[in-house]
């Protein structure tokens, strides 16, 4: 299993230590518990990522990527369906309700639109006074609850998804930008890659197993997406969720799906584990265009 | 077996009159169709077509055309067009061969040029033929295309 | 706004009608997976089209058909300034409906 760039055998000995950390719970806030990265470093890292599936799949753009494994050649025979469907997609109705809720007044007058949130292309953002890291999710419920409503609490789907892509969609077109200039996001970007490399569940496989090394290949019946461009089409309306009466689904949601299709437990959506990989897929994306909602299998 | 009924016979000219002014003997009006329950359910694709069309008699014909992806990205949304160039267009199905109630969809044509095309998504529980029928003048003609199915649409 | 229309020209004359509508067209065979109940069957049945207020077309719907089902038909006579209308209903006598006009 050879690993992308001779950049990461330097930092094989401290996967170890990180994947035992969270194994056992233990909260890695802060760059104490892991080996410093610098911004050069992260830089050499977004170049050999996507150098990687630039060369994997040629004739490929960086902006074909926002489109998933629907970019893949792999895909083709399943793609004119996707495409079909995209003229009107059925997601449709939901983000117009999704505007409306978006305007629609709070108690005290303001609503969602009044919310101070960055550009959906800077998420995730790195918080300095807090040292915490901000997502869209994350930001609604906090402005909900400063303007006194009540918070949203599944913030996986349904409302919450279908109101991240209403406001992530107004951004649509714009190359993913994460800003690791701070010591302190390089440490979360650091825990992200140490979560994306690391093997869990009873499969025994990391994220990087099936969206690096065997991106384009089959499992279970479906194609494997590249880890290029991942999260910048989420939120997602997936027909299977659709079946089961639950379209819509963030990023975290998926997250929680993959690891349990790997036979691993979960982690909890909006918590440090999930924010810190969907900081590090984001900054991998650097460049790669928002397509907000995508409409997947 | 007639779904539709249309003003016919004599009448007298005073209710002619009313009847013209009401729109009863507009050609293009006619009174909306029930929904066709003896068609739709599990039940041999037969017996569809007969509550359907009023017969099961078919032939293939290159005039009709069913224009939809070779392979399913997921069986429960799988988009079908019917297009046809016969003329004058009664009305169309959509039969799913190996879905549990193969009678899928239909669409009854009352004017305003419609006939033409009719398109909807379907779910498609495994790799199956779709075929598609079309009545003019009175008799009806099909195609069909297989769909392949890896994720079925069902659910359940 | 649960019932979406969308016009455009066709490419033979005439325009395209595509009608979305919001309707979960529930099988009737699926469980609740909380409960283990079957959610009742809940589809739309019948779709009619119009033109400029007359029934032009009907779509005959089951369950057979997707979730938020995508229905297109093309008219014909249709040309700009007409209204183009859609309603539906469906098992439990609920309805909706739409309207555009051909530009």
């Amino acid at each position: 299993m050879g690993n992308v760039g001779s950049g990461y055998s330097r930092r094989a000995k401290m996967k170890k230590l990180v994947s035992l950390a969270f194994a056992a719970g233990i909260a890695m806030v802060g760059a104490s518990a892991v080996q410093a990265i610098s911004e050069a470093e992260i830089k050499k890292d977004i170049e050999e990522f996507q150098g990687f599936f630039l060369k994997r799949f040629p004739g490929l753009t960086l902006e074909d990527f926002s489109d998933g494994v629907n970019a893949l050649p792999q895909y083709a025979h399943r793609r004119a369906n996707w495409e079909i469907n995209m003229e009107f997609p059925q997601f449709e109705p939901e983000m117009d309700k999704a505007a409306e809720e978006w305007a629609a007044p709070f108690q005290n007058g303001k609503s969602l639109a009044d919310c101070d949130l960055a550009p959906a292309q800077n998420y995730p953002v790195f918080d300095a006074a807090s040292g915490d890291l901000r997502t869209v999710e994350g930001d609604i419920n906090a402005c909900l609850k400063a303007n006194g409503e009540e918070v949203i609490k599944n913030v996986k789907r349904g409302k919450m998804a279908r109101l991240v892509a209403h406001y992530k969609s107004q951004f649509n077109g714009e190359k993913m930008a994460v800003d690791y200039s701070d010591p302190g996001a390089q440490a979360w970007y650091e825990k992200g890659r140490q979560f994306y490399w690391a093997k869990r569940g009873q499969l025994n496989f990391s994220c990087a197993d099936c969206h690096v090394h065997n991106s384009g290949n089959s499992a279970r019946g479906d194609v494997l997406s590249a880890g290029l461009g991942h999260g910048v089409g989420f939120p997602v309306w997936r027909t299977k969720w659709q079946v089961a009466g639950k379209p819509w689904g963030t990023i975290h949601r998926r997250y929680g799906g993959c690891n349990n299709q790997v036979r691993a437990d979960g982690f909890k959506a909006q918590g440090e584990e999930y924010k810190a990989l969907e900081f590090y897929e984001s900054v991998m994306n650097t460049g790669v265009p928002l397509k907000v909602p995508s409409l997947r299998q | 077996m007639k779904r539709r009924v249309f003003v016919k016979g004599s009448l007298a000219a005073s209710t002619l009159a009313v009847a013209a002014g009401a729109g009863l003997l507009s050609p293009t009006r006619v009174l909306a169709a029930a929904w066709p329950e003896n068609a739709f359910g599990q039940r041999p694709e037969a017996d569809a077509l007969n509550a359907f069309f009023g017969t099961s008699e078919v032939t293939e014909s290159d005039q009709v055309a069913l224009k939809a992806p070779l392979q399913a990205e997921n069986g429960a949304v799988v988009p079908i067009k019917v297009m046809t160039t016969l003329p004058n267009v009664e009305s169309i199905a959509v039969v799913v061969e190996k879905n549990p109630a193969p009678f899928t969809t239909g669409l009854e044509v009352m004017g305003g040029g419609a006939g033409a095309m009719y398109s909807a998504r379907i779910k498609m529980g495994q790799t199956s033929p779709v075929k598609c029928y079309v009545k003019s003048g009175g008799k009806v003609y099909m195609t069909a295309q297989e769909i392949k199915v890896t994720v079925g649409g069902c659910g359940g | 706004m649960s019932t979406k229309m969308k016009i455009k020209k066709s490419a033979d004359g005439g325009y395209e009608v595509m009608v979305l509508a919001k309707h979960p067209m529930e099988t009737g065979l699926r469980k609740d997976s909380k409960t283990g109940e079957k959610i009742p069957a809940h589809f739309i049945k019948t779709m009619e089209f119009s033109l400029n207020g007359t029934a032009v077309a009907q779509a005959d719907l089951g369950t057979g058909v997707s979730t938020n089902p995508l229905i297109s038909v093309t008219l014909a006579d249709a040309k700009p300034g007409d209204t183009v209308g859609v309603n539906w209903v469906d098992n439990k006598g609920e309805s909706d409906s739409a309207e555009a006009a051909v530009k």
